[in-house]
């Protein structure tokens, strides 16, 4: 994929948030096998159990979810059927990837926008989670996630209309 | 409502990310029946509620770092120590490491990449002809699907909400089933080939034992741990992933920590796109449900069909499709919900309708135009595609015939249950 802009500020905040993404995945998958590892140690050996660590991995593991999900957005690797690579001709295959871009974005849009009422809605009822914890600060992952992934898709639109105008 | 389902597969066809295609179809629905559309969030968050989930992030870490390291090829050279003095034993031995990798690393390509690149020259090196080589190295890429840990097995439990210890208990007999064959299938074309034999020496073996000291305890102490049901699948899963991380960054330290960041990141785009797609269908699904699809599916079907006998063909047929079309797991994730009531309601066990869907999605590896082994091997061994088609066609119908005899004799998944 050809970079969208060669603009310094954007090149720089593409490398960032490549990193960031990476340190995300690795301190959320560090944690979750750690912590999974720790619990099979402390029930095994000392019969200690930590009620708290089972709600604590499942949300790490939806925040896991939805980072690599932004991750794999950036990558281009979300799974599709990629039967449309082989059988369209090689001149009509920019516009139409431009428009299964456009789609993409549309849909990541929408459920960006539909995920913030819920993390709203949660917070004005005061939705908790772990006993205490506020929810709706671990729902926010949701609309952040989408609109990061539909961000990558409008990216990967602009890019491929950009080259088809040269 | 028709216009915009066709619209959709169409989408789908030129090749729209599989997650925005569910989420649109389930959003359409969604408002239709005048319901909010936060209703999406709601069923994704549903990712945070289920307790297995776990196990595939870390069962497919596991996995992508296993595969980095030399751990492939001390496998293939101990397997070559046990089995290489048996007529046709190299390719007995490359189907049982294949089989034995592929549930580790979940049937993502890795197999091939990673082991049948070591496999195939030694195939032809030892006189099994090229065609040979090339179709049992692409055929065993997604054999072990059936093992534990197997994250399609995994991912099937959670779908179905099916017992997952019970899943890995009733793959064995039927992977084992596609072993045999296959070796038998092996054994019968090369009888009268000179293969080069080694000749089983006592050091060579012992040698290979001592070579692969660190990775031998791990099948044992997983698979051990899962089937006498010590360990749950996602302690199994943290285990896998301390032990494998403590042999590769410490021990024999064969991956450099800087390699870390990649693995960690390619493996996980991989569960983040698995995931997604399991998230989106969380929600069209329920909305599938709600308007009562499987219901009708069932009515429509029972006019045609009658008995669970033709029910399991014509389920067959639509596997063999759609492994052709779709990846293994968004097969799964799109379809079980639906096919599972309606399999219930003609009388098939729910662990042996997995195993079924399983075995029958592993033939979609292999179908062309698209199955992903095909490619993967084409592309990693430097062949024509349809060199590759021909070269994998006999394995193709020797595991179809498994797929039949796994379908029609329910005994070989649940037997072992008891």
């Amino acid at each position: 994929m050809e970079p969208v802009s060669r603009h310094p500020w954007l090149v720089r905040a593409e490398k960032l948030g490549r990193a960031k993404e990476n340190v995300l995945l690795i301190v959320l998958l560090g944690g979750l096998s750690t912590l999974a590892f720790a619990q099979i140690v402390l029930r095994n050996v000392f019969s200690i159990g930590l009620p708290w660590a089972d709600g604590v991995i499942r949300l790490a593991v939806l925040w896991l979810a939805v980072i690599a999900a932004i991750a794999a957005s950036r990558d281009g690797k979300h799974i599709a059927i990629n039967l449309a690579e082989r059988l369209v001709p090689d001149r009509v295959r920019r516009p139409v990837g431009a428009l299964m871009d456009l789609f993409t974005a549309t849909v990541a849009a929408l459920l960006a926008w539909y995920s913030w009422s819920f993390v709203s809605d949660s917070r004005a009822f005061e939705d908790v989670v772990l006993g205490t914890w506020p929810a709706w600060v671990f729902q926010s992952i949701l609309p952040v996630g989408f609109a990061l992934v539909c961000y990558r898709y409008v990216l990967r639109f602009a890019s491929r209309i950009r080259v088809d105008r040269r | 409502m028709i216009v915009a389902g066709l619209l959709l597969v169409l989408l789908a066809l030129l090749g729209a990310p599989l997650f925005a295609v569910i989420a649109a179809s389930a959003m359409i629905g969604f408002s239709r029946e005048g319901i909010d559309l936060s209703v999406m969030a709601i069923e994704f968050f549903g990712i945070a509620e289920t307790p297995v989930l776990v196990a595939i992030p870390l069962f497919t870490f596991a996995g992508f770092l296993l595969s980095e390291g030399g751990a492939p090829g001390r496998l293939v050279r101990l397997s070559q120590a046990l089995l290489g003095w048996l007529p046709g034993g190299l390719a007995m031995i490359s189907l049982a490491a294949c089989a034995l990798f592929t549930a580790f690393t979940g049937a993502s390509g890795v197999t091939i990449v990673a082991l049948g690149a070591l496999l195939f020259p030694a195939l032809v090196q030892a006189g099994y002809s090229e065609r040979f080589s090339l179709g049992l190295v692409t055929a065993s890429g997604s054999l072990g699907l059936l093992f534990a840990p197997s994250l399609p097995l995994i991912l099937y439990g959670v779908v179905a909400e099916a017992p997952i210890d019970d899943l890995f208990i009733a793959g064995i007999l039927p992977g084992l089933l596609m072993l045999v064959l296959l070796s038998l299938y092996g054994y019968w074309l090369n009888r009268n080939t000179r293969a080069s034999r080694e000749s089983g020496s006592a050091r060579a073996f012992l040698a290979a034992i001592r070579e692969a000291r660190w990775e031998l305890p791990l099948p044992i102490v997983v698979l051990g741990g899962i089937y006498s049901g010590y360990f749950a699948v996602s302690e199994a899963a943290a285990v896998t992933v301390f032990y494998v991380a403590m042999v590769e960054f410490v021990i024999l330290r064969e991956v450099p920590w800087r390699n870390a960041g990649r693995i960690v990141r390619d493996s996980m785009v991989l569960v983040g796109a698995i995931l997604f797609i399991l998230g989106m269908s969380l929600a069209s699904t329920n909305y599938l449900i709600d308007i009562g699809v499987p219901q009708r599916m069932f009515e429509a079907i029972s006019q045609h069909v009658s008995g669970p006998g033709m029910f399991l063909a014509a389920l067959l047929v639509f596997l063999l499709v759609l492994g052709a079309i779709l990846d293994i797991f968004s097969a799964i994730v799109l379809t079980v919900p639906l096919v599972l009531p309606v399999a219930s309601q003609f009388g098939i066990h729910p662990i042996h309708l997995g195993i079924v869907f399983l075995a029958a999605m592993e033939l979609g590896y292999l179908t062309p135009p698209v199955g992903l082994n095909l490619f993967i091997s084409s592309y990693r061994f430097d062949r024509d595609i349809v060199a590759v088609y021909w070269a994998t066609l006999p394995f193709l119908l020797v595991l179809a015939i498994c797929v039949v005899i796994i379908a029609y004799v329910p005994e070989l998944s649940l037997f072992l249950l008891g």
